[in-house]
């Protein structure tokens, strides 16, 4: 009997598959031609959180070296000095191997005002490694200094609302929801 | 005769008048079904395989050592590497031994958050599984149908944790992100979509005569052999041990939550083969998806994180902690000295013992049947060498 | 076609021409424009797979050459020809070279018999079904040629397996053709397709139980035959890598392929032949020409839906396993096309005209067939609740 059995079960199987695989010619593709046949660029689509390329906004930079403490492989590396007579920390460097980099997210997060963040921009491809190198600093710049009260000034005001507002999406331990 | 440092003898037999010889196939570690890099040395009659010799090591990484440069917190993305099918739980067994090490309190919410993420984690792993199953097998649609509902779990994760496969979601003490707004809704949505779905692929695939035919009756592997060779996971409760760390060594807070352990049955031939291990992890998505509807219903208020300092500096001690990982139990092991680096850290990974495992059985199955054995026992090459 | 160079010659078109000479050049012609149909259809087969295939997965498949993606084909087919064409160095050299073009020659002889309409067939050979059945067979030699001259063991293991599951193979088909002369009396093509009607139920495919059973084993064991899934064991990309063809590169690649999807057109075109009636349409115009085109089309639809179907099931089933494949062949496939022979022979003796109320009710079980299917497609659609896209290509 189970020879007859076989046959039913091979037939009735293959039906229902069809049958499946049949129905799947009119539901609609999952997949999207990348990258232009999609009404909005990639990068908006993506959350918030989205762990891109790193990107630094300078004027908001408090050289503090929080993110080059924290980061597992030492692809930040920071250079600043303390300016003797005016007390006000210097930036000679910033750079950010994004060759090295595993876009794990653990530099933005001791970060005190975002400056150091993840971008939803993931297009890095390049020929060389060397390019693959961003460096931040051009000339040597004074680092942020934070106010006392909230931010007066019109161009850093904006950055640091930005930094903040990512900066809240991490959770911290007194968070209660 | 020497191959990559095993010694094979070369056994010939000679029977009168027909005179076969004994051919040795380098399968791997660039073979389209070897998951990964692994190679096998397979010694072959024909089709009939003598023995298939697996040869590791192609994708060693020395993570273990590597924690010992990086400190708790730095350490925490690597894991994400040891398995990175369902990385969400090799990120909570680190956390979980460091909170261990330091005697941290998760909050409870924190928990949730966990559950849910690993969860996913573990539906998102066993499709991958059952995908490739059925591409080693010849069928090419389950595995792009399995991809696409991994799809928008990947979707999910992304929203949670800004990534896609190295989450890096948990920290020691937590996790580094709460849920976002909406998240729940589109999760719940999820769980209800993909149910229905589950019974579609079943359909599709797994109870195809070709299908079961081709998995049942293949590698049996009894329970006892099973528990002397160290099988974990969906692959142990394929064999009818009804083994699950999450029921018998619970953590988290999966005692509140209810759920099975699906076990094999030996439903379409004998107890322990793979079509067993098959089935028992098409169940377990189930399953999975019956703790995420308990779990995202009943998150509780409050903090998601403990507060834990940045130089994390565990007092001297050692530790060993498991958890239910998609490939079965994966024990951290933990030592520390009092500095802000772990003296030693040993991974003990589920698909390592299922490769030890595949020379045992493949004595005398066909070179086809080899591809099935694999991706029946699940076998992800990052896991086997770490 | 010999009366074709016949006419020529006595018109005087190839005047000054030797006879022989003529008819040389009208073979020449024909083969061209064959090969030229065949490398179409193969092409246009494969963008279609590749469509039909992406859909059931989901996908959208290649999409951007072309509108549609429709010449795709083309360009896969030039960057095929400009490739480097690698011999191994431990291979057999000669017989590497030769085997895709025995495998190529095997497949394009079949083309020879195909009657694509009520004349358009280049030879009505009165052994038509037996040729075919005879040349197909150099397309094994073709493939184990290709797995030994390789000196790869998995292309050797690809190559044996190719040459036991088409000679297996050969036994069903070969019976459930037999199963078809039975009932026409000839093995010439046209014969058999003049012997059908142009309505469904006069079809061989509804005339009989025996009959429709031996269909769908003709089916499997062509799609066996052609190396199709489920039964694509010499090329298990998961299990061999690529099988006989894992050392091909380059323009030898491109034929072995072309072989794959022009086989796939043979297998739709000789069940329509057997089965679906042929050209068979009813008597629509006087005009040679159009009623031509008519059957042209009609022959074309009907075996192109065969090779949907084919394609279909590749995107179905998972693939058997060696033995499982001779199991199938011998326990099930030949014993019941024996069986179904003798079945046929009885129902013969009983029935020489056919018997009408059979061929009504054959064909209304095939029309309740039908909708259970579509109701089944149904049912899943409203399981699981997906978008639907209807336009199926786009």
């Amino acid at each position: 009997m189970g020879y007859f059995n076989n046959i039913r079960e091979t037939i009735r199987t293959i039906f229902e598959g069809m049958a499946i695989t049949a129905s799947h010619l009119v539901r609609e593709p999952y997949t999207v031609q990348y990258p232009d046949r999609i009404d909005l660029p990639i990068q908006d689509t993506l959350p918030f959180r989205y762990r891109g390329l790193l990107d630094v906004d300078l004027e908001i930079c408090t050289g503090c070296l929080a993110c080059e403490r924290a980061c597992p492989i030492d692809c930040i590396v920071i250079e600043a000095e303390k300016n003797k007579q005016t007390k006000e920390m210097i930036l000679r460097r910033f750079d950010i191997d994004l060759a090295k980099c595993m876009y794990c997210g653990l530099c933005s997060e001791p970060c005190p005002t975002g400056s150091i963040h993840h971008t939803p921009e993931f297009e890095g491809a390049d020929y060389s490694l060397e390019s693959m190198v961003r460096r931040f600093v051009k000339a040597p710049i004074p680092a942020y200094k934070p106010t006392k009260g909230p931010e007066t000034d019109p161009e850093i005001a904006p950055l640091l609302t930005r930094g903040l507002r990512y900066l809240d999406e991490f959770a911290s331990p007194g968070d209660s929801k | 005769m020497s191959t990559a440092g095993i010694e094979i003898g070369l056994e010939r037999e000679t029977p009168a008048g027909l005179e076969t010889e004994e051919m040795t196939l380098n399968m791997g570690p660039q073979h389209p079904s070897t998951h990964g890099v692994l190679r096998f040395v397979v010694k072959a009659d024909g089709e009939v395989m003598r023995r298939a010799i697996p040869d590791i090591g192609y994708l060693h990484r020395s993570i273990e050592k590597i924690s010992e440069k990086v400190g708790y917190h730095g350490f925490m993305p690597y894991t994400d590497r040891v398995d990175y099918v369902s990385a969400m739980q090799c990120n909570q067994g680190w956390a979980m031994a460091c909170e261990k090490l330091a005697s941290i309190e998760v909050p409870r919410r924190g928990e949730y958050c966990r559950v849910i993420a690993c969860e996913l984690g573990r539906i998102a792993s066993h499709l991958i599984s059952v995908g490739t199953t059925g591409m080693d097998i010849g069928a090419f649609t389950p595995f792009t149908h399995a991809l696409r509902e991994r799809e928008r779990i990947n979707n999910l994760l992304e929203e949670l944790c800004g990534a896609r496969l190295t989450f890096n979601y948990m920290r020691i003490g937590g996790c580094a992100w709460d849920i976002p707004p909406g998240f729940v809704k589109r999760a719940s949505e999820f769980v209800e979509q993909f149910e229905p779905l589950i019974d579609e692929y079943n359909e599709l695939i797994s109870f195809n005569k070709i299908y079961v035919e081709r998995l049942a009756n293949v590698a049996i592997v009894p329970a006892e052999m099973a528990i002397a060779w160290n099988l974990v996971g969906p692959n142990l409760r394929g064999s009818g041990v009804k083994y699950d760390v999450r029921k018998d060594v619970p953590y988290s807070v999966y005692p509140e939550l209810e759920f099975d352990v699906p076990v094999g049955t030996g439903e379409r031939g004998t107890l322990g083969d793979s079509y067993d291990r098959y089935m028992v992890r098409m169940n377990e998505m189930k399953e999975s998806c019956r703790i995420l509807r308990q779990a995202l219903g009943g998150i509780p208020e409050g903090p998601v994180i403990a507060k834990v300092p940045r130089t994390f500096k565990p007092p001297p001690g050692e530790v060993y902690v498991r958890v239910e990982a998609s490939r079965g139990d994966m024990g951290w092991f933990v030592v520390s000295d009092g500095t802000a680096f772990p003296a030693r850290t040993h991974i003990r990974t589920g698909s390592f013992s299922a490769m030890a495992i595949i020379e045992e059985l493949s004595k005398g199955l066909m070179i086809a049947d080899l591809v099935a054995v694999i991706a029946s026992l699940d076998i992800v090459a990052p896991e086997v060498d770490r | 076609m010999q009366q074709l160079a016949d006419s020529l010659l006595q018109t005087g078109f190839l005047q000054g021409v030797p006879t022989e000479a003529g008819y040389a050049l009208v073979i020449a012609f024909f083969a061209f424009v064959l090969l030229n149909f065949i490398m179409l259809i193969a092409g246009v087969t494969s963008w279609l797979e590749r469509r039909v295939w992406a859909r059931i997965q989901s996908r959208v498949g290649p999409n951007r050459v072309g509108p549609q993606g429709v010449i795709q084909w083309l360009a896969d087919g030039i960057k095929n020809i400009m490739k480097e064409d690698i011999v191994p160095a431990e291979a057999d050299r000669p017989l590497f070279k030769a085997a895709p073009y025995l495998a190529m020659m095997g497949f394009f002889a079949t083309f020879a018999v195909i009657p694509f309409g009520d004349g358009l067939v280049v030879a009505d050979l009165n052994v038509g079904v037996l040729y075919i059945t005879a040349v197909t067979a150099l397309v094994v030699v073709g493939i184990l040629m290709a797995g030994w001259a390789s000196n790869n063991k998995w292309a050797l293991l690809g190559g044996i397996r190719s040459a036991a599951q088409i000679i297996s193979y050969e036994i069903p088909a070969g019976i459930a053709v037999i199963t078809v002369v039975l009932f026409t009396g000839s093995l010439s093509m046209q014969t058999i397709i003049r012997a059908q009607g142009w309505a469904p139920w006069d079809w061989f495919l509804f005339a009989n139980p025996f009959l429709c059973i031996a269909s769908f084993i003709f089916f499997v064991s062509a799609l066996a035959e052609g190396n199709r899934t489920p039964f694509d064991l010499p090329e298990a990309e998961s299990e061999l890598v690529a099988g006989a063809f894992t050392e091909y590169s380059g323009l030898r690649n491109l034929l072995f392929f072309l072989v794959e999807w022009g086989n796939l057109y043979v297998i739709g075109a000789l069940y329509t032949t057997m089965f679906l009636g042929g050209w068979q349409i009813p008597p629509i115009t006087e005009q040679p020409v159009i009623q031509g085109a008519l059957q042209f089309a009609t022959f074309f639809a009907k075996s192109y839906f065969l090779v949907f179907v084919a394609m279909w099931i590749r995107g179905t089933l998972p693939r058997v396993r060696v033995d499982q494949l001779m199991t199938l062949c011998w326990k099930y496939l030949v014993p019941i096309t024996f069986a179904n022979l003798i079945g046929a022979m009885i129902w013969f003796v009983l029935f020489p005209n056919g018997l009408a109320i059979m061929r009504f009710a054959m064909f209304a079980l095939g029309v309740a067939v039908t909708i259970y299917f579509f109701s089944r497609i149904l049912f899943h659609l409203r399981r699981a609740r997906p978008r639907l896209r209807l336009n199926p290509i786009s």
